[in-house]
């Protein structure tokens, strides 16, 4: 039998805490971002100082790990001297790798940095393996971070038709359910996305009003969901709001729920995945810790033969529910 | 204003029954005046030991947010003013005072402050309560994750050579609280059990009926259909 490659274990890290909490549990590599909207987690009280990069950067690599920098939002046309700083700094910060959407700020980095390692966020919605030759011939781009589209068997098939360019997915964490850099749901409704501030369902949009009958969730004005008491609630994000439609009320894009692969890994790895990624900078410390344990007990027992072990991440899913998603395409 | 009106999420924020539950209302009597001494010494150790929450709160350094430990008979008002911060104990607080507020059982609190619980997942199982300003609660929620919070840690260190002795202390209490959540669980278990067993009844004829009014339904428009 053929020996499985070891996938790296790719973790968010929101805050230094979060970084130090991510390495310790087992991580290979940590993403970031920096304070300010050249990164899709531009969250109030969130994201690191340049200081504060450079020391996580020192504190992962005395452990072994690496640090990744995402600054994977669209620069506004005309003025993308912030995202080039971004770049430089990162770069001066010794990261491994920087996460990067646009295709002029790719440019840029190529030419300005050609020692910096350049993977494709999945912000750039790169789904097919001409998309991905075409960012690794022009610029050397060295991973593509593959949006939640594709199935296993359609993983694996794209691996051997891009290689070298590695290819990460994500593992755990929210779900984007729309084309990822191209949802236009946030900006519709507060007139800020993800894609161009970093940020989708900004929080000074949002308001949880209590009731007698449960809790009311609003963006920008907008009533998009209504929780009865004990029912477990979502992020207030207009993909998983709840709509009436021929007098139902019912979740018409995605109902608030979590990817989780732990029952698909090995078949993930046998797919030839170079990196597994888990989503949630935004998320605490401890959901950090328990999500990277548990990913480093189920990839570690892949590769020794061993049984995947039952690890239960209920309790920290959006919704209290999980899914596979695309992966498995259940629902075809 | 009445006692407990500033509580504006309290009907559905409902304490657990907890040891601190009994703790609170042992501490009714006693004027939050009283306990102040306390928040100003956990001010300035967070001050000392950890300047980077204050930071990052900088840009709501004018909006209060209140804090509310729903099994204590008291609230916590946070000003977040880097300059002047304050802790401030108080029996209520209009909600008009502050940008936002925090419902939550007191341990649940603690546990979020020291990063040992994630406050999305308590959000999404509906343990934590947040209302007004959303913004500055997840700021705050970022702000305090990011900072490593260890209360233990950080009073032992305050107290100097009384730390030690502290921590024997406070090790000791925590697991003594531990005890008594399980006995006040088994408690909570057997007051309840007969309600339970009504309720889950009652769940069971309610699906039947409901199952029920579903094919008379169907069959109602099958009726009209022909």
């Amino acid at each position: 039998m053929t020996e499985l490659a070891r996938p790296e274990l790719v973790c968010p890290a929101g805050t230094p805490a979060a970084l130090k909490s991510a390495v310790d549990a087992g991580a290979d590599c940590v993403y970031v971002g920096f304070r300010d909207e050249t990164n899709a987690r531009n969250f109030p009280g969130l994201n690191f100082s340049r200081k504060e990069l450079g020391e996580g950067v020192a504190y992962a690599h005395a452990h072994g790990a690496k640090v990744l920098a995402a600054i994977n939002t669209f620069p506004r046309a005309g003025q993308p001297q912030l995202w080039h700083r971004a770049v430089d700094d990162a770069a001066k910060a010794k990261v491994d790798a920087v996460i990067l959407a646009d295709i002029g700020l790719i440019e840029y980095a190529a030419r300005t940095h050609p020692e910096l390692r350049l993977h494709l966020s999945v912000q750039a919605a790169a789904s097919n393996p001409d998309a991905i030759r075409f960012y690794a011939e022009r610029f050397g781009i060295k991973r593509v971070v593959l949006p939640r589209v594709l199935t296993v068997s359609e993983i694996a098939a794209i691996n051997p038709r891009i290689a070298p360019v590695e290819t990460e997915v994500f593992v755990f964490g929210g779900l984007c359910v729309m084309a990822e850099g191209r949802c236009a749901l946030s900006s519709y409704a507060t007139g800020q996305s993800p894609n161009m501030n970093g940020v989708c369902s900004p929080a000074g949009e949002v308001r949880y009003t209590e009731t007698p009958e449960g809790i009311t969730s609003e963006l920008g004005g907008f009533t998009i969901n209504k929780f009865a008491h004990n029912e477990p609630a979502g992020y207030p994000t207009l993909c998983k709001g709840r709509f009436i439609a021929n007098d139902k009320a019912s979740y018409l894009f995605e109902e608030p729920t979590s990817l989780n692969t732990l029952a698909i890994l090995p078949d993930l790895i046998r797919a030839g995945v170079t990196a597994f990624k888990i989503e949630g900078r935004q998320r605490g410390r401890a959901y950090v810790a328990a999500v990277v344990q548990a990913f480093r007990q189920g990839i570690d027992a892949v590769l020794a033969g061993r049984p995947l072990p039952d690890i239960d991440l209920d309790r920290i899913t959006e919704g209290g529910k999980q899914t596979t998603g695309a992966y498995e395409k259940a629902w075809r | 204003m009445a006692q407990g009106q500033a509580r504006t999420a309290a009907k559905t924020a409902t304490p657990p029954f907890s040891p601190v539950l009994l703790l609170g209302v042992a501490l009714k009597p006693v004027r939050p005046q009283l306990l102040q001494p306390i928040f100003d010494s956990m001010l300035g150790i967070i001050r000392r030991r950890h300047p980077d929450i204050l930071e990052r709160m900088a840009d709501y350094a004018d909006k209060p947010v209140c804090i509310d430990p729903t099994d204590l008979p008291f609230v916590i008002l946070l000003d977040p003013n880097p300059e002047e911060p304050r802790l401030t104990v108080r029996r209520e607080i209009d909600p008009a005072e502050v940008a936002a507020t925090i419902h939550g059982p007191l341990e649940m609190l603690i546990a979020l402050a020291e990063g040992k619980v994630d406050g999305d997942a308590l959000f999404f199982s509906r343990r934590l309560v947040i209302e007004g300003d959303t913004e500055v609660v997840v700021a705050l929620r970022n702000a305090i994750d990011g900072a490593g919070i260890d209360l233990i840690e950080d009073i032992s260190q305050h107290l100097g050579p009384l730390g030690r002795p502290f921590r024997g202390l406070a090790g000791a209490a925590i697991g003594l609280i531990g005890r008594l959540r399980d006995d006040f669980e088994m408690l909570r278990s057997s007051l309840i059990a007969p309600a339970v067993k009504d309720v889950d009844a009652q769940s069971a004829r309610i699906a039947a009926l409901e199952g029920e009014v579903k094919q008379l339904r169907k069959a109602a428009r099958r009726g009209g259909a022909a």
